[in-house]
C-alpha cells in the first residue's frame, strides 16, 4: 500500500509538472481568436451552426464558435449540444440549479469569441 | 438471505456497491473522452473514500460483518488507497483532454493558483488526503504528531465534498457519497473517539510481568462486555489517585476474564502513552469498547500448533487460563530475549497438567531457524490447525514457511500486533 501511494504522488506530481511545462512550451494548435472579434452576426446566421461539430452560441450579446471545446466540456454532450445555433445565455446563467458558471469558465469561453450579435 | 447475511464477502459485495454507484449514476451523461475519464474517476475516487470511511466505523456488531476488524480495516485501507489513486488522476484526466490543442487552458484546469473556489476546494481536498494518507504510513512518527497528520485525511474528505457540491450541486451521485461520508465521520467522532461506544471500568489491579508489561485487572462500573479470552477491546485510561492518562484508545488484547464481568489486559511499552501505562494504579477510570477478534472463533477437533511471539503470547494464555485443552496442542512461544519472557511459570504449570498440551518455550535472539526445526518435528503438521500471534513481520515470515511445507492457507490463523500491546 505505502509504494502505491509513494508511486501514484510521485507520477500525480510528475503530471502535473508536465502539464505546467507544456503550457509554457507547447505552442497552441488552434488561434481562435485570430477571427475578427467585433464582426456582428445576426441570430438567423448563429442559427445554421446548431451541430456538434459546427457549434455557434450568442451568449450576453457575443458569438462563440464552441465546436472545438464541445468535446472538453464535462457534461454528457447533449446537455451543451442542445444550445447550439441558439441564444444561450440563460442556459449559461443558470447551469446547476439557478448558479452561473465559474469565473474561470467564462475566462475560458473568451477564447472562443468570434464577434459581437447582432441585435437589429 | 439469512446465510449471505453471514459471509463477510455478502458485506464486501454491499460495499463495493456502493463505491461504484455514484460513477454508475453519473455514467449515462459523461463523454468518452479523456475529460469525461476525469469525471467517471472523480466520481469513482469518492465512492471509494466513501466506502473506505464506512469502514472505519469500529463497532463490533459492523467488524463481526467483515470477519473481523482486522480484515475490515484492511478494505478500510484498499479503498482508501484506491480512491486516492482515483482522485489523482481526476484533474489530470480533466486537463489532459485540452492539452494538445489548448495547453494554456489544461494548466488552467489544473494550477494550483486557480482563482475559482472550486479549484480552490478540489486542490484543498488532494493535499489534505495526500498528507494525511502519508502520515498514515508514518508509522515512525510520535503518536500525537502521527493523530493529527492523519486527522487531515478527514479535513480532504470534506473539503472534497465541498469541491462536488459546488461544481455539480446537490445530484442523486453527491447524496450517495455524502451521507455515508458524513454519517462515518459522525459515528467515528462521538462513539469511538470521544468514547460514547465505551463502557466504564476502573483499574482494580496492575502488576509488572517484565520492564515493558504490565498486566492490568480492570472490574466494570456498569453493564461489562460480553468478551471472550483472547478477544481485544480499545481501551482508554484517564485519572487515578497519582496517575494522569492519556485518554487515547488503543487495541488491548484480553489475557483473562475475573469474577463479575471483570477482565485483564496485557499492556506492552510501544509508545509514550503505553509507556506511561507501565505506572497504571488501582483506581485509575477507564473506558473500554468491543470485544473484537476472530482469532479462536473458527475450531474444529483437528490437532493444533500455537507459535507466540513475545507480546503474542496473550490470546493463548487467555485459553490456557480457560482451562480449555480438548485436542493435541503443540505450543511455541518465542521472544527475544530471556528478560522479554512472560509468563513462563504459569505456562509449564499448564503444560504439566494438560497431557495434551506441548509446551516449548524458545529464545529467539531474532533468528527464526531454530522455530523452523522444532516445527519441523511437529508430528503431522500439515493436518494440524495453526494459530499464529505476533508481530506482523514474525507472523508473514511464519506463515510463509508453514505454506511451504504443506499447510494450507485456511488451516492458518493469525493475529498481528502492530498497535496492539
Amino acid at each position: 500500500m505505502k509504494r502505491i501511494y509513494i508511486v501514484a504522488t510521485l507520477l500525480f506530481w510528475l503530471g502535473v509538472t508536465a502539464i505546467w511545462a507544456g503550457s509554457h512550451w507547447m505552442p497552441a494548435t488552434q488561434e481562435v481568436a485570430a477571427l475578427s472579434p467585433t464582426k456582428a452576426y445576426s441570430l438567423q446566421a448563429v442559427a445554421a451552426h446548431n451541430r456538434a461539430d459546427n457549434c455557434w452560441m450568442a451568449i450576453n450579446g457575443q458569438v462563440y464558435d464552441l465546436s472545438a471545446y464541445i468535446p472538453q466540456h464535462p457534461s454528457a454532450p447533449e446537455v451543451i449540444v442542445a444550445w447550439c445555433g441558439k441564444e444561450a445565455t440563460t442556459a449559461y446563467m443558470t447551469k446547476n440549479r439557478g448558479r452561473p458558471h465559474s469565473p474561470y469558465a467564462t475566462e475560458l469561453l473568451q477564447r472562443y469569441r468570434i464577434g459581437v450579435l447582432d441585435m437589429r | 438471505m439469512r446465510i449471505l447475511l453471514t459471509f463477510p464477502r455478502f458485506y464486501l459485495a454491499l460495499v463495493m456497491a456502493l463505491a461504484g454507484l455514484p460513477a454508475l449514476l453519473q455514467m449515462p451523461a459523461v463523454p468518452l473522452t479523456l475529460s469525461g475519464m476525469g469525471v467517471l474517476t472523480g466520481w469513482l475516487g469518492c465512492g471509494a473514500l466513501a466506502a473506505s470511511l464506512m469502514l472505519m466505523v469500529r463497532e463490533p456488531a459492523i467488524a463481526s460483518c467483515f470477519g473481523g476488524l482486522d480484515r475490515m480495516y484492511r478494505w478500510h485501507h484498499l479503498f482508501g488507497v484506491a480512491g486516492y489513486v482515483l482522485l489523482l488522476s481526476h484533474p489530470l484526466f480533466l486537463a489532459g483532454q485540452a492539452l494538445p490543442a489548448h495547453p494554456q487552458s489544461a494548466w488552467q484546469i489544473i494550477s494550483p493558483g486557480s482563482p475559482t473556489w472550486s479549484g480552490m476546494l478540489g486542490w484543498g481536498a488532494l493535499l489534505g488526503l495526500m498528507l494525511g494518507l502519508g502520515a498514515t504510513f508514518a508509522t515512525r512518527l510520535r503518536y500525537s504528531v502521527w493523530r493529527p497528520l492523519h486527522a487531515l485525511l478527514s479535513v480532504g474528505v470534506l473539503l472534497g465534498i465541498a469541491h462536488v457540491l459546488l461544481l455539480g450541486g446537490l445530484t442523486a451521485a453527491a447524496w450517495v457519497v455524502m451521507l455515508p461520508i458524513v454519517l462515518a465521520l459522525t459515528w467515528r467522532m462521538l462513539r469511538v473517539d470521544r468514547g460514547q461506544g465505551a463502557r466504564p471500568y476502573e483499574v482494580s489491579s496492575a502488576s509488572c510481568l517484565s520492564d515493558e508489561i504490565v498486566e492490568v485487572s480492570l472490574r466494570p462500573l456498569a453493564q461489562p462486555l460480553a468478551a471472550v479470552p483472547g478477544q481485544f477491546v480499545m481501551a482508554a485510561f484517564f485519572e487515578g489517585p497519582h496517575y494522569r492518562g492519556c485518554g487515547e484508545y488503543h487495541p488491548y488484547t484480553i489475557s483473562g476474564a475475573i469474577p463479575d464481568g471483570g477482565l485483564r489486559l496485557n499492556i506492552k511499552a510501544l509508545g509514550d502513552c503505553t509507556r506511561t501505562m507501565q505506572s497504571l494504579e488501582a483506581g485509575v477510570a477507564a473506558r473500554i469498547q468491543g470485544p473484537f477478534g476472530e482469532f479462536f472463533a473458527s475450531r474444529n477437533a483437528s490437532p493444533e500448533v500455537w507459535i507466540a511471539g513475545g507480546i503474542g503470547v496473550t490470546p493463548f494464555l487467555a485459553q490456557l487460563r480457560l482451562g480449555e485443552v480438548t485436542r493435541p496442542t503443540e505450543f511455541i512461544y518465542v521472544y527475544r530475549t530471556a528478560q522479554d519472557a512472560c509468563y513462563l511459570d504459569e505456562m509449564e504449570r499448564y503444560a504439566a497438567t494438560h497431557p495434551l498440551l506441548h509446551f516449548q518455550p524458545l529464545v529467539s535472539q531474532n533468528d527464526l531457524v531454530p522455530l523452523y526445526a522444532m516445527l519441523a518435528k511437529v508430528t503431522d503438521l500439515p493436518a494440524r490447525q495453526a494459530y499464529l500471534c505476533g508481530p506482523r513481520l514474525f507472523v508473514a515470515a511464519v506463515s510463509a514457511w508453514l505454506k511451504q511445507h504443506g499447510m494450507r492457507e485456511q488451516s492458518i490463523h493469525f493475529e498481528n500486533f502492530e498497535f496492539r500491546s
